[in-house]
């Protein structure tokens, strides 16, 4: 029992701290959105509520890590990629000759987070940029359908890429070895990367809401403005100086982490937002109703956590 | 025993496998139980199709809801039949008509179940055929709303389980998929091909209705 739990959480008061804030705040943006949308009906809060939502989410991953077991974290991490992964790939509408390439690709994901938990850094960090990426086009081959695996191939190994080895590193982070004299260790780390690309999220949207004039993509994503987005970058950095006690850099460099948080997120945000247009301009006929969830909640943290990840892992380890 | 075995299976087992690992989203079908006696028709692309379906039913009422198969498949051997049968909730039927054994006729046997208060859940395309592909609707369905036009009749339309696990593929390879229930429709016309018509057109509305959810 005593292993089960992670008694000295209780103990650990900037982890408990910087928790008991995070539920803070969700609870009163639920709160705030539930009263909005009882007093104006009409407002469009969907977006806002399916972001709370997933927030809610990410921090009852992270409690369970800190609390109760850190191993339900890395079931947890993987069963978010493979749902993204199952998400996007039947969207893309690949050829049936796939399926078994596919399905292989579905065994990888176990085999990424079994990594990560063994904390074999060096098979990690391959297995999927290299060991799947040769593996994927060979079983695509022996089904022996030339017609259109180009196609295939690129776009299960993208797909691989962006679902399952970027938010894989999410994961890893609990893995990374202690450090003398910073007791938060990995759960802070990931902690922190959660927080940040989350307030960042919130930052960029409020600013926006705000002071946004200027558009920077109108073509892919309507609301995002220069004044958002800046905004953001300055209000996240700062929040991540005050929270820069839960990893073990000093001072100049959270700053340069967090900045690279922001922006990274950002560049998730367009990225993802851009997928979803064209498979909703093109492909209408191949998707499914009541789509796009979990898309949707891992689009900044797909590119925040391997960033953060290399960034920290070069910085302190 | 019976009824606790089909309830485990298909309200707990199947439906979490079906909504984690393939990734089924299900249409909430209480509505159901509102309904004394009912028939579900269904297009039909995978094995899975029959799995959801009951999977999706309110689980008091899954062992008065029997699925028709065909007997030629599912009843190969004695066995497998007794199996299906047992595990499935299925009624077996003939592919043809049988007009010189009426105790053997498909269409008198779903009656007759009909009759003894089961649902059922009927593939008015009969095969699986291409996956994905919407195949046209035999006429059985028509001959028994015929002769009982007091049960209603409720369409539920599927997606993407053609894509999960196709005919002649055993393998399932998780893909979102969706099912989605009409409104249950008592038919309008004593005419088998007017009955047609009308099932048809709601299968038509639920199509459109999977087309214009896009994200």
């Amino acid at each position: 029992m005593k292993e089960l739990f992670h008694i000295k959480f209780l103990e650990n008061n900037d982890l408990l701290i910087v928790v008991s804030l995070i539920f803070g705040i969700l609870t009163f943006a639920s709160v705030l959105f539930y009263v909005i949308g009882k007093i104006k009906p009409k407002a469009n809060l969907k977006e806002l509520k399916a972001r709370t939502k997933s927030w809610w989410f990410m921090a009852t991953i992270f409690i369970l890590a800190t609390i109760v077991n850190t191993n339900i974290s890395y079931i947890a991490i993987a069963f978010l990629s493979f749902v993204a992964f199952r998400e996007l790939y039947s969207l893309l509408g690949f050829r049936n000759s796939d399926r078994r390439a596919i399905f292989w690709a579905f065994i990888s994901i176990p085999i990424q987070y079994y990594l990560a938990f063994i904390g074999w850094y060096g098979a990690f960090i391959i297995f999927i940029p290299v060991v799947m990426f040769l593996i994927l086009p060979l079983r695509l081959v022996l089904k022996g359908n030339t017609n259109g695996i180009v196609k295939s191939m690129s776009l299960l190994q993208w797909t691989l890429m962006l679902t399952v080895f970027g938010i894989s590193h999410m994961a890893y982070l609990l893995s990374l070895p202690e450090i003398d004299g910073f007791n938060s260790g990995g759960r802070g780390l990931l902690l922190f990367l959660v927080f940040i690309t989350e307030i960042n999220d919130v930052m960029q949207f409020t600013w926006g809401k705000l002071l946004g004039k200027n558009k920077i993509i109108p073509k892919i994503s309507p609301n995002k403005t220069w004044e958002g987005f800046i905004g953001g970058l300055i209000s996240t950095t700062i929040i991540g100086y005050f929270l820069g006690f839960l990893t073990p850099l000093p001072t100049i460099q959270i700053i340069f982490v967090s900045f690279m948080i922001a922006f990274s997120g950002f560049v998730g945000d367009i990225v993802v937002s851009s997928i979803k247009r064209d498979i909703g301009v093109k492909d209408t006929g191949n998707s499914i109703p009541g789509h796009g969830g979990v898309l949707d909640r891992i689009d900044s943290l797909a590119y925040t956590a391997p960033v953060f990840f290399h960034l920290v892992y070069y910085l302190a380890y | 025993m019976r009824k606790i075995t089909l309830k485990i299976i298909y309200s707990f087992l199947v439906r979490w496998f079906l909504k984690l690992v393939v990734g089924v989203k299900f249409d909430n079908a209480k509505f159901l139980l509102n309904e004394t006696q009912f028939i579900i028709l269904a297009n039909h692309n995978s094995h899975l199709d029959t799995m959801a379906l009951l999977a999706s039913l309110p689980s008091n009422i899954i062992h008065k809801v029997k699925p028709v198969a065909a007997g030629d498949h599912f009843g190969k051997t004695k066995l497998k039949g007794k199996l299906t049968e047992f595990f499935v909730n299925a009624l077996l039927i003939k592919r043809g008509r049988d007009k010189e054994n009426p105790a053997n006729d498909p269409i008198n046997k779903m009656i007759k179940a009909l009759d003894n208060g089961y649902s059922l859940i009927l593939f008015p395309e009969g095969t699986r055929g291409e996956p994905e592909i919407d195949q046209p609707l035999k006429k059985g369905i028509g001959l028994i709303l015929e002769q009982r036009p007091k049960i209603k009749f409720v369409t539920a339309y599927m997606k993407g389980m053609g894509k999960a696990m196709p005919k002649d593929d055993n393998l399932i390879v998780p893909f979102n998929s969706t099912l989605i229930y009409g409104k249950p429709t008592l038919v309008i016309s004593k005419n088998v091909s007017e009955i047609m018509n009308q099932i048809e057109n709601e299968f038509t509305k639920l199509r459109i209705k999977t087309t214009d959810n896009n994200p």
